[in-house]
């Protein structure tokens, strides 16, 4: 057996094309006779549509179509009628018919021959709105009175997630300490270095190509074919190489709009957002408030948690049901409690829609949960890491919700990252925040995720895959996950090379294209290496062993004296090869040969293995138990922060994150991934906010929305341990998300650390730690001045 | 509205002639009549650095420049990095040190820090972090691209030595 890739640092196989700039992203391409679209948006946050008139815009030179509500095709029963859809919540319209809730929806769009004519139409298109009372603030959009956005949907609750387990009252009576704390987390914004770009053609019997970045695109398609009323197989979505998503490009009304232009012009319509277009309707990370009481006996173990949140879904319902949900209760797979209580609501505000984003609410509830961990240690006496060991789930554990820990190195994670920061080094934090000069602070958070989550797709789990070759010897690997920018593809094809005896260069990963890709649930919930990898580890397996029969019956040898290196096929009998005659020990038969003989053999067909993965896990029913995640990553990081005392800015200094991912496959793209979400992290910790005043994105541009440069990222220490995880067939655990996880409440302790003020609300800018330090100037003050008195 | 300009200029080592509108960018005039599509647009006002090109030895944000200024300059690209098949050190260690992942960004950052080393080549972390800071990254968290920009500065120091060598 050749030494394999598996385990070693190995460059992305798309990486000579990305560094020749050759890599075809969805702004590069350009399909003959084109037309550029451009979508309306509203001016006002609410209001109805009184009247449009499109005449002007018909006129402008160049403009092939202007479509309104008017123009959208039927999609209710029988092909009758307009119905509201979307993937969870049937709130989305491609063109608003009568309403417009938020400042950026879709009124109406405009295909032309330049993006000069499509933006002089646009401007030509009248449209009258009478204004409604609005609601951004979405505690004011839950009181009694506040303007309704969707009548059907009253007390503008958009979804709830609700989960108990335990006995509450029991466990509280035990308690030795409660901590009630109040916590929340920004808007934010993905802020991928690619804006939003698609292309779509319209072919004859409702059929269409599209072309649109999407981390799932077999889900997707059937959104779109439930907006444009067809059905999803008229939809042939091809997935080119993207730019940076981060959670944001799910599914998009664009591609439906372009669709639609694209069927009334009979041309391939393009459509590419601009920075502003994008960062303020583009979707965002959504805010979330937290209400949260632990209780906790005097060894500082956790007995009960209480918490209540709120959360915006804006205007119209994206991908936030389940990220509120994963606040609620995806903490409980990281600490035991012997009784939990959760109620979240997701709540209609007339603001953008807010979708997921990396870190999918669980780093918000760890942004809250983390730092309430220090502030019952500190109360209590206790050292941070042995409060977190004391309560941390364990191998083998079930947690209170039924979800199976298969391994975790987490308490080898918390030592080793206190080694290496130098954790011990770390003093209490001041009572009186310093008085000038910067103070140093070093804080410590642990987190964890899930590596694919059930309940994404009730129908079915896990993942399939194709390994073929041609009769030109070229090998190729399918699978349904797309490669979103963080290495899969060459993960795949790392794993692929390994069983096939090549090198993962000499594989190709293809597109994702749902004309001849597996379907899939796709790459999101920190799924896709696991289960992409483990079905093309099967898949491998199918054609070698497809491979080695074919080979034998070539030969005249017995497959099991056959073994596949280096690209060829060899008999090997004795270990030791005897020369190069055909039918004899030592008889050899390359991959290109076996390509083509076994093509000719059957008149043309590719020699195609395939594979799939089931992950053993369990879909938690209507009470919500059961296992939904075949394997939990686990994660420890320490913040080293140095706070201007004068001006509330904090400087991340140094970084350590050690990460329990199970068996890396690519020590190189995992660094990258950790050391890519703790920038992220920090960003959104210190700097990052979508600033939102009457409606509108008041910062959708990367100079007024800064997120972090070189300056502001430190150079970070990372390291794996843990052992191959036993329920993953190739042993792996998922790292995209939990990499971000950890990383606001390690600055967030971090910064306490330094100045004794604890930040409750993130993100953590130079003002909100200003004030925070004078208002708890002003409170000793006080204090001292009432001790006086006495 | 105004005709079009004929631009002459030397693009990636060949002298090139091409009609710009005096409204277009040398970014739109890249991609869209070029066919040069290597170089980003990642924010179209000069904050990101993704159209990044070098104009007469200096990185510029091809986004903010008129194509029509770009008479008789000398224009560098991603696309002319790589001498045939072989890669630009800068292009290869980027490769080898996984310096990238969605690759967006990478041209900018490449065609920057070709042109930090252009003229300082032996630069110190702290001002590979300074030059680059005009380019943005979201996927990697920067540090492998500093440690790349760095190990390229040695093997073209290298190269550079082994050339001085060879002609003495």
């Amino acid at each position: 057996m050749s030494l394999g890739s598996v385990g070693r640092p190995w460059p992305q196989i798309d990486a000579v094309d990305k560094v020749r700039g050759r890599t075809r992203y969805a702004a590069d391409m350009t399909l003959p006779g084109q037309l550029y679209g451009r979508i309306l948006r509203s001016p006002v946050p609410h209001g109805i549509i009184r009247r449009i008139d499109t005449s002007r815009a018909l006129k402008v030179p160049g403009v092939r179509a202007v479509i309104t509500a008017a123009d959208l095709p039927p999609n209710g029963p029988e092909g009758k009628g307009r119905v509201p859809f979307g993937p969870y919540v049937d709130d989305w319209e491609i063109l608003c018919s009568d309403r417009v809730r938020y400042i950026g929806d879709e009124v109406a769009a405009v295909a032309a021959v330049s993006e000069e004519a499509a933006a002089e139409a646009l401007e030509l298109i009248e449209v009258e709105y009478e204004p409604l009372p609005a609601v951004f603030d979405m505690h004011e959009a839950l009181e009694p009175g506040a303007p309704v956005l969707w009548p059907e949907r009253p007390g503008n609750i958009a979804s709830r997630f609700d989960i108990a387990r335990g006995d509450l009252d029991a466990a509280r009576r035990k308690a030795h300490l409660v901590l009630e704390e109040r916590y929340s987390t920004n808007r934010i914004y993905h802020a991928y270095l690619e804006p939003i770009a698609v292309l779509a053609e319209a072919h004859p019997g409702d059929r269409y190509t599209l072309i649109a970045p999407t981390h799932i695109p077999y889900k997707a398609r059937v959104t779109y074919a439930r907006g444009l009323g067809i059905d999803p197989g008229k939809i042939r979505l091809i997935v080119p190489p993207m730019g940076g998503s981060f959670g944001a490009k799910y599914e998009l009304n664009v591609c439906m709009i372009a669709m639609l232009l694209a069927r009334k012009t009979g041309r391939p319509v393009k459509m590419v957002f601009d920075r502003a277009e994008d960062a303020a309707a583009g979707h965002h990370r959504p805010p979330l408030h937290f209400d949260i009481r632990l209780a906790l006996d005097r060894d500082g173990r956790f007995l009960s948690k209480e918490v209540r949140i709120v959360a915006t879904a804006g205007a119209r319902t994206m991908w936030t049901p389940p990220v509120v949900a994963t606040a609620a209760h995806r903490i409980d797979a990281l600490y035991h409690f012997e009784a939990v209580r959760a109620e979240a609501l997701l709540v209609y505000t007339n603001t953008s829609p807010t979708t997921c984003m990396r870190g999918f609410g669980n780093a918000e509830m760890l942004f809250a949960f983390e730092q309430m961990v220090d502030q019952a240690a500190e109360e209590l006496g206790i050292d941070p890491v042995e409060i977190r060991k004391r309560n941390a789930v364990r191998a083998g554990d079930v947690t209170i919700h039924g979800w199976r820990i298969g391994s975790s190195a987490l308490e080898e994670c918390l030592d080793r990252v206190a080694l290496l920061s130098g954790f011990s080094r770390r003093k209490p934090a001041p009572r009186h925040p310093p008085a000038s000069g910067k103070a140093r602070g070093l804080g410590l958070a642990i987190g964890h995720h899930v590596s694919g989550y059930r309940p994404i797709l009730a129908e079915y789990d896990g993942s399939a895959a194709w390994v073929r070759l041609d009769m030109d010897g070229r090998l190729s690997v399918a699978v349904g996950e797309p490669d979103i920018g963080q290495g899969l593809n060459t993960v795949v094809a790392m794993i692929a090379a390994d069983e096939l005896g090549v090198s993962p260069s000499e594989i190709d990963v293809m597109p994702v294209d749902t004309a001849h890709s597996p379907a899939a649930v796709g790459t999101l919930g920190s799924r896709a290496t696991i289960m992409a990898g483990a079905a093309v580890k099967a898949a491998a397996r199918d054609f070698k062993k497809k491979l080695l029969a074919f080979a034998g019956e070539l030969l005249g040898a017995d497959p099991g004296e056959l073994v596949l290196e280096r690209g060829r096929v060899l008999w090997r009998r004795g270990g030791g090869e005897s020369g190069e005659r055909e039918g004899g020990p030592g008889a050899s038969l390359t991959l290109a040969e076996l390509g083509r003989r076994w093509a000719a053999a059957h008149t043309g067909s590719p020699l195609v293995g395939q594979g799939s993965y089931r992950p053993e896990t369990v879909l938690p029913g209507p009470d919500k138990y059961g296992n939904p995640s075949p394997a939990y990553p686990f994660a420890a990081h320490v913040a080293e922060v140095e706070v201007d005392v004068e001006t509330g800015a904090v400087e991340v200094v140094n970084y350590w994150a050690v990460h329990d991912s199970g068996r890396i496959i690519n020590p190189s793209t995992a660094t990258g991934q950790v050391q890519g979400g703790v920038a992220q992290g920090i960003g959104w910790a210190l700097m990052e906010d979508v600033a939102i005043r009457g409606g509108r994105v008041e910062n959708p541009n990367f100079l007024d929305y800064r997120i972090p440069g070189f300056q502001d990222v430190p150079p970070m220490t990372v390291e794996f341990v843990g052992e191959s995880e036993p329920n993953s067939p190739t042993g792996v655990k998922s790292l995209g998300e939990s990499a971000l996880n950890p990383v606001l409440p390690a600055i967030a302790n971090a910064v306490y650390n330094a100045v004794g003020v604890r930040i409750h609300d993130a993100p953590l800018t130079p003002e909100a730690v200003w004030r925070a330090i004078q208002r708890r100037r002003e409170e000793l003050e006080a204090a001292g001045k009432e001790r006086e008195a006495q | 509205m105004l005709g079009k300009v004929v631009v002459r200029a030397v693009l990636n080592g060949q002298e090139c002639e091409f009609l710009a509108d005096p409204r277009q960018t040398l970014l739109e005039v890249l991609r869209e009549e070029l066919h040069l599509t290597g170089t980003k647009e990642g924010c179209g006002n000069g904050n990101c650095g993704a159209c990044t090109v070098i104009v007469n030895g200096r990185p510029v944000n091809s986004c903010l420049m008129l194509a029509v200024q770009a008479q008789d300059a000398v224009i560098e690209t991603v696309e002319g990095l790589a001498r045939g098949s072989k890669l630009h050190p800068l292009q290869q260690v980027f490769l080898e040190e996984a310096a990238l992942q969605c690759g967006i960004c990478t041209p900018g950052f490449l065609m920057a820090a070709k042109a930090l080393l252009d003229v300082n080549p032996d630069p110190t972390e702290a001002e590979v972090r300074h030059y680059l800071a005009g380019n943005l990254c979201r996927c990697t968290g920067y540090d492998k691209i500093v440690r790349a920009v760095l190990k390229a500065a040695q093997v073209l120091r290298e190269e550079s030595e082994k050339a001085a060598e060879v002609s003495a």
